[in-house]
């Protein structure tokens, strides 16, 4: 909406922002971020659980006399006058450990753990995996438009406990949330979504990612350090942080997503493409795949020795928990579940279904009444979702206004081929887990990995470091 | 010799990048609304279909001649459509002759 507003100011025309009073701060970052100082009129409280009499008072006595300021004012808003700041590559601290720690937080350069302290010989480490220039900028990231470069991937990478042979998964990943398909500007939203970063290709196994039992468990280094990675990412360069910080809404929100590996083993010896393979790439080749995660299923079993069995279990399971959130992506056209399936059961799937048969039964049978999505829908933003009008301009098809019936079950999934199977985790026991995107907030974006020429060499050479005797006291 | 001077220091680097933004001024304001032409940017949520008309109706009778473009001809800028509609903003704004925009709502 702010950035709606700078458009207008960018073109002469004075506009005026309303603004609810709790996102009074992220405004401020976010007019800075866009380099046009905004006049807002500030709405107090939440317009939501406002009765009409407040609703029309507070639009009286706040947002009016604000509005007419705002865009009559003689004194026009101001650029705030932006802080000196070092650059990249300076050296802005030094101390001890605990001093390091204690002024990072400070900073809210951390994300409230303890990070590695980034100096300049573990940044070059991390340097010497890219064969891309350290000043090499990816982009420009919203909120506080930043450049996000090379460099900052290293310090943040060594920050959150990566090994400097991730370095080519850094770079990939954070081309994949540069991309303004992922909508990164959204990552500040109240819903809270976190990323999730999915590996595909030979290097799941040469840095040791786990894609087995616990995948999605903090505990094995690439993938633990490489979730925190993004995390640290969004809060640096795009300035998302929660309080004391200003540029993170989520209202509840729930911690990083560890990377999750795809079993691509199991997946080929079962006859399926691999999860890199349906998003578009070669058998074989090193993949990132990010999207944004909101809600989290339950732990989920199914037994059988039939197709029909487990993925009929899913779209019960699932579909009901996707159905709560269902209207946020339905009302824009799409959004992204992903299913990570447990081995056993996609052996037990492949031997009958492909993949697409997978992803049409389910959306088939997760289907939700038209009412009850408008209910969610309105109770979120007291939005009302019409279905005629969105199939009308082209955004859904026309099964979601085939009937006029207000109960008329509608897919909670707007498409088949937006649903991702990934086979993962606990080979030895019936589980399987659906993950469901924000919307189309942190689309599905997935980018090569480019590795640097000598990769070999300097993965055994880091091998080697690692795995020198070390003395016990 | 403390204690401290026999650990370990650090020399750490800056984990933020470069801000690549140029702060401008915004745009000049107006001196009276009267007779003027203001566009309503909506992002379609947050009780707007209250809000919006409040606001047409107190402007109206505060500023003669003054006019509205409505919220629904410029679309939902946060739907569906939000790049497409994002993208052509300024030619909108433009065409519909918009002195003024009132943008909402975010909460």
């Amino acid at each position: 909406m702010l950035r709606a507003s700078a458009v207008a100011e960018q073109i002469g025309v004075p506009t005026v922002s309303i603004i609810g009073s709790a996102f009074m701060k992220q405004a401020a970052l976010v007019s800075r971020g866009l380099g046009v100082p905004l006049a807002i009129a500030e709405y107090p409280g939440a317009p939501m659980v406002d009765s009409d009499e407040e609703l029309r008072a507070k639009v009286e006595r706040n947002l009016l006399p604000a509005i007419i300021k705002g865009l009559t004012s003689v004194e026009r808003p101001e650029p705030d006058k932006a802080p000196v700041e070092p650059e990249p590559g300076a050296v802005v601290f030094k101390g001890t450990l605990d001093e390091v720690e204690e002024y990072f937080h400070q900073q809210l350069w951390s994300d409230g753990l303890p990070v590695i302290p980034p100096t300049r010989e573990r940044v070059d480490a991390f340097l010497n995996f890219t064969d891309r220039d350290p000043h090499e900028v990816i982009g420009t990231l919203p909120q506080e438009g930043r450049e996000a470069d090379i460099l900052s991937i290293a310090v943040n990478g060594v920050m959150a406990g990566c090994r400097p042979e991730y370095m080519p998964l850094l770079v990939a990943i954070v081309e994949a949330i540069s991309d303004p398909n992922f909508r990164i500007e959204t990552a500040g939203s109240t819903p809270a979504w976190e990323a999730l970063v999915i590996v595909s290709g030979p290097v799941i196994k040469d840095l040791d990612l786990n894609y087995g039992q616990g995948v999605m468990k903090v505990g094995r280094q690439a993938n633990s350090s490489i979730g925190r990675f993004v995390r640290l990412f969004f809060r640096n360069l795009c300035g998302y942080r929660i309080p004391p910080g200003t540029g993170d809404k989520g209202s509840i929100g729930y911690t990083f997503n560890v990377a999750l590996a795809e079993d691509e083993e199991w997946t080929r010896k079962i006859g399926w493409p691999t999860f890199a393979m349906d998003v578009g790439f070669k058998a074989g080749e090193n993949v990132v795949t990010v999207q944004s995660v909101t809600t989290i299923s339950p732990p989920t079993y199914s037994a059988g020795d039939t197709a029909v069995a487990h993925v009929q279990q899913f779209a019960d399971v699932f579909g009901r928990v996707f159905s709560y959130l269902a209207h946020s992506g339905v009302k824009r056209g799409y959004w992204y579940p992903l299913i990570v399936i447990g081995p056993a059961i996609a052996t037990v799937i492949a031997q009958q279904w492909s993949k697409d048969e997978v992803r049409r039964f389910l959306w088939e049978k997760m289907t939700m009444p038209a009412s009850l999505m408008r209910h969610f829908c309105a109770q979120t933003a007291g939005q009302e979702l019409d279905f005629s009008k969105l199939v009308k301009e082209g955004t859904l098809p026309d099964y979601y206004a085939a009937s006029s019936d207000p109960d008329r079950p509608i897919p909670i999934i707007v498409k088949p081929e937006h649903i991702g199977l990934v086979v993962a985790g606990d080979p030895g026991r019936n589980q399987s887990r659906g993950y469901m995107s924000n919307n189309v907030q942190g689309t599905r974006t997935s980018r090569h990995v480019e590795l640097p020429r000598d990769w070999e060499r300097l993965l055994e050479r880091e091998r080697q470091k690692q795995s020198a005797p070390r003395a016990p006291i | 010799m403390t204690l401290k001077n026999l650990e370990n220091q650090f020399e750490v680097l800056w984990p933020l990048g470069r801000k690549a933004v140029r702060a401008r001024t915004a745009a000049a304001r107006l001196p009276d609304l009267a007779g003027k032409t203001v566009g309503e940017l909506w992002d379609y949520i947050f009780r707007g279909e209250i809000v919006y008309p409040m606001i047409r109706e107190h402007l109206r009778a505060r500023f003669p001649g003054i006019k509205f473009v409505d919220y629904s001809v410029f679309g939902n800028f946060h739907g569906a459509k939000s790049k497409e509609i994002s993208s052509g903003l300024a030619d909108q704004i433009r065409s519909h002759g918009c002195d003024a925009i009132i943008s909402g709502i975010g909460a």
